[in-house]
């Protein structure tokens, strides 16, 4: 109880910090991020991103429970269901302070242009929103009745308790069938964002949306089990090893997958050998090789890991493999920045001069002393106020899995 | 009517003077560049390239390519980038939410976002209080849709719009006119008479990243300078 009220607290001060941080932004411009005009979406795109890959593993669980009958994993179900919630509510959260102009969005609905797979996102998104919540709420239905509590659910007060323990049955699993298709759409979609522009590069391969579906198994799946561990405790750890253990091997599956499209992808790449791949292939080895190092290495650390016998025998060796992973898909995030806006589309050949690659420079959108008016890359890290703002998405799922792991049962005695 | 644009580049001496007349004409604030002008394979304006001691210097102004099948459009969750029966692509700077989307899309660098307020970036840079410049009054498209205003909204895109507040009126754009070299020519392309079209049948024309499909309205006549 104490404890539980202490992570409330420190959720609540993260999202405070970053709201204010967000109203500083929203005063003076987005000129206190680092973006500018040549690298134009940063850390909080990059967020975005990490959370809508987390908020897949709710449906993937529960759906399997239903699909393929890993009765192993039932109990889980809703914790599952509670963490693709939180999460996909912390990846729409994120986008509003992206916005230069976030008093007009509703633009989008009332004006949406169909063609624009941003578009797409938010029908998406929205989509998910709602049948991650729906899920959550059917699954709480039973025992909020035996308790006489939990909200929207008077109507189950003139229904015997085994109707509505039938009616939860039921609908858990129609929601997560819907839900499923739904949850692979977030992925494909927002892969889709960056996928379809044939401007950049490093986006423009149709390796992307399967792969984005591959790293959202792997990290939604470990983001369920970190929570689900948490939500045990190393006391109960061994009574419900086998779920963990299964869970911990559809990470590692899903990061076999993962590998096998990176492999082809930067192999095709590289293969024609044209200026643009090699200025690709440049920058994420060389320049940004720590970053994808990290992107790299991490998970597969944690996918060789958890199909040893010891690191899926462990709480803290599953803890640990989970976190590894998630900052290499947090840096695999950022690397969709790097190289595709340091590549600039406008690059032209000079063969009289010998010149097979010239990036025509870019104005940055800002007049400052000693920074160049036009440049042809842009050294971007993220400003304070942005690692400021980016703290709402996370601020927020801690908030919400808490406060919901608190007021409810989350984990059905057996 | 499609308007467009045909750049001789083999009368084009880089000085600048298109970027100027439509930074000015077009209120940009400080450090946006709807026009630029650059020496392709230097890494500054005005510098010569080559190699074995041939040495060679050209000149490549890239503004909006006005395309014909416009990334920037299609990505548009709003709606706020649109072409008009011009043909001309526009923003509505009332519309635009800020997301940057377009940005990202077009392959030519030449949108650009209003990071801070440009009143307050004019002051921050030191531009003389109370000096304004460029084209003094709001311009609307026909149904009311604001392309143009000399101060633009925080948090919106920007690029050129062909001077649609000249264009309307039947006048050319400022790049256009504040050229001393007479590089640029503007007019309709679905008018075979017009100068454009003819220049455009009788000499190869390039355009910029064609491979793109982007298909843009601004054609570049290359440069043949006797150099044989
Ligand atoms: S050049 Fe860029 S901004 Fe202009 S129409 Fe083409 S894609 Fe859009
Ligand atoms: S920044 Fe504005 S013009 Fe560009 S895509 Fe977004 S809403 Fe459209």
């Amino acid at each position: 109880m104490k404890k539980s009220n202490l992570i409330l607290g420190l959720a609540g001060v993260l999202i405070l910090i970053s709201l204010i941080a967000w109203g500083y932004q929203i005063n003076k411009g987005l000129i206190v991020t680092n973006m500018r005009n040549p690298f134009s979406w940063g850390l909080y795109i990059a967020t975005f991103a990490f959370f809508v890959g987390v908020a897949a593993g709710g449906l993937i669980i529960s759906s399997s429970v239903y699909l393929f009958n890993i009765e192993k994993l039932k109990p889980f179900t809703r914790i599952a269901s509670l963490s693709a919630f939180a999460s996909i509510l912390g990846a729409g959260a994120m986008i509003f302070p992206d916005m230069g102009r976030v008093d007009r969005v509703w633009n989008i609905f009332v004006y949406p242009n169909f063609k624009s797979p941003l578009v797409w996102d938010v029908v998406v998104i929205s989509a998910y929103l709602l049948i991650t919540f729906l899920s959550v709420y059917v699954q709480l239905l039973p025992d909020w009745k035996k308790e006489g509590r939990g909200f929207l659910n008077g109507w189950t007060k003139s229904h015997p308790q085994e109707y509505v323990e039938a009616f939860s049955k039921k609908w858990s699993k129609r929601v997560a069938l819907v839900g499923l298709p739904v949850a692979i759409l977030i992925h494909t979609v927002t892969a889709l964002i960056f996928a379809t522009q044939e401007s950049r590069g490093w986006w423009n391969t149709a390796v992307l949306p399967p792969d984005f579906v591959s790293v959202a198994i792997a990290s939604g799946t470990a983001f369920v089990l970190v929570i689900a561990l948490l939500a045990v405790g190393k006391d109960q750890f061994e009574q419900y090893k086998e779920a963990f253990q299964r869970m911990a091997l559809i990470v590692a599956g899903a990061l076999v997958v993962h590998f096998f499209f990176v492999s082809v992808d930067l192999l095709i790449h590289g293969w024609w050998g044209s200026p643009e791949g090699k200025e690709v292939l440049s920058l994420i080895f060389s320049h940004y090789g720590f970053l994808y190092g990290t992107e790299l290495l991490l998970p597969a650390f944690t996918m060789v890991f958890f199909l040893t016998k010891k690191g899926k025998n462990s709480f803290n060796a599953l803890i640990i493999g989970s976190l590894l992973l998630f900052i290499g898909v947090f840096a695999h995030r950022l690397m969709l920045m790097y190289p595709a806006f340091n590549s600039i589309p406008l690059t032209l050949a000079i063969p009289g001069a010998g010149i097979e690659s010239w990036a025509y420079p870019v104005a940055i959108g800002q007049l400052q002393e000693g920074v160049p008016v036009f440049v042809s890359s842009w050294a971007y890290t993220p400003s304070l106020v942005e690692y400021a703002v980016a703290l709402l998405p996370f601020g927020l799922l801690v908030f919400v899995v808490t406060l919901a792991l608190k007021m409810y049962n989350y984990v059905p005695q057996k | 009517m499609r308007l467009g644009m045909v750049i001789d580049l083999d009368r084009c001496i880089g000085c600048r003077s298109c970027a100027v007349a439509c930074k000015s004409h077009n209120a940009q604030p400080p450090g946006t560049w709807w026009n630029r002008v650059f020496t392709p394979g230097a890494s500054f304006h005005q510098a010569a390239v080559g190699k074995d001691g041939a040495l060679q210097m050209e000149s490549l102004p890239v503004s909006c390519q006005m395309c014909d099948n416009p990334a920037c459009q299609k990505v548009c969750p709003s709606g706020a980038t649109y072409t008009d029966e011009q043909g001309v692509v526009l923003i509505d700077y009332e519309r635009c939410i800020g997301c940057r989307y377009c940005i990202a899309a077009c392959p030519y660098g030449v949108r650009q976002y209003n990071w801070e307020d440009p009143k307050k970036a004019k002051e921050r840079v030191g531009y003389e209080k109370g000096y304004e410049y460029g084209y003094p009054e709001d311009f609307r498209d026909k149904d009311g849709r604001l392309v143009f205003t000399p101060n633009r909204p925080v948090g919106v895109v920007e690029k050129c719009t062909f001077c649609a507040q000249y264009t309307s009126q039947g006048e050319e754009p400022a790049c256009v006119r504040g050229c001393p070299g007479k590089v640029r020519l503007f007019g309709d392309l679905d008018d075979p008479n017009s100068e454009v079209s003819k220049l455009i049948k009788k000499r190869q024309p390039i355009r910029l990243k064609e491979e793109l499909g982007t298909s843009p309205k601004v054609f570049y006549l290359a440069p043949a300078k006797p150099i044989r």
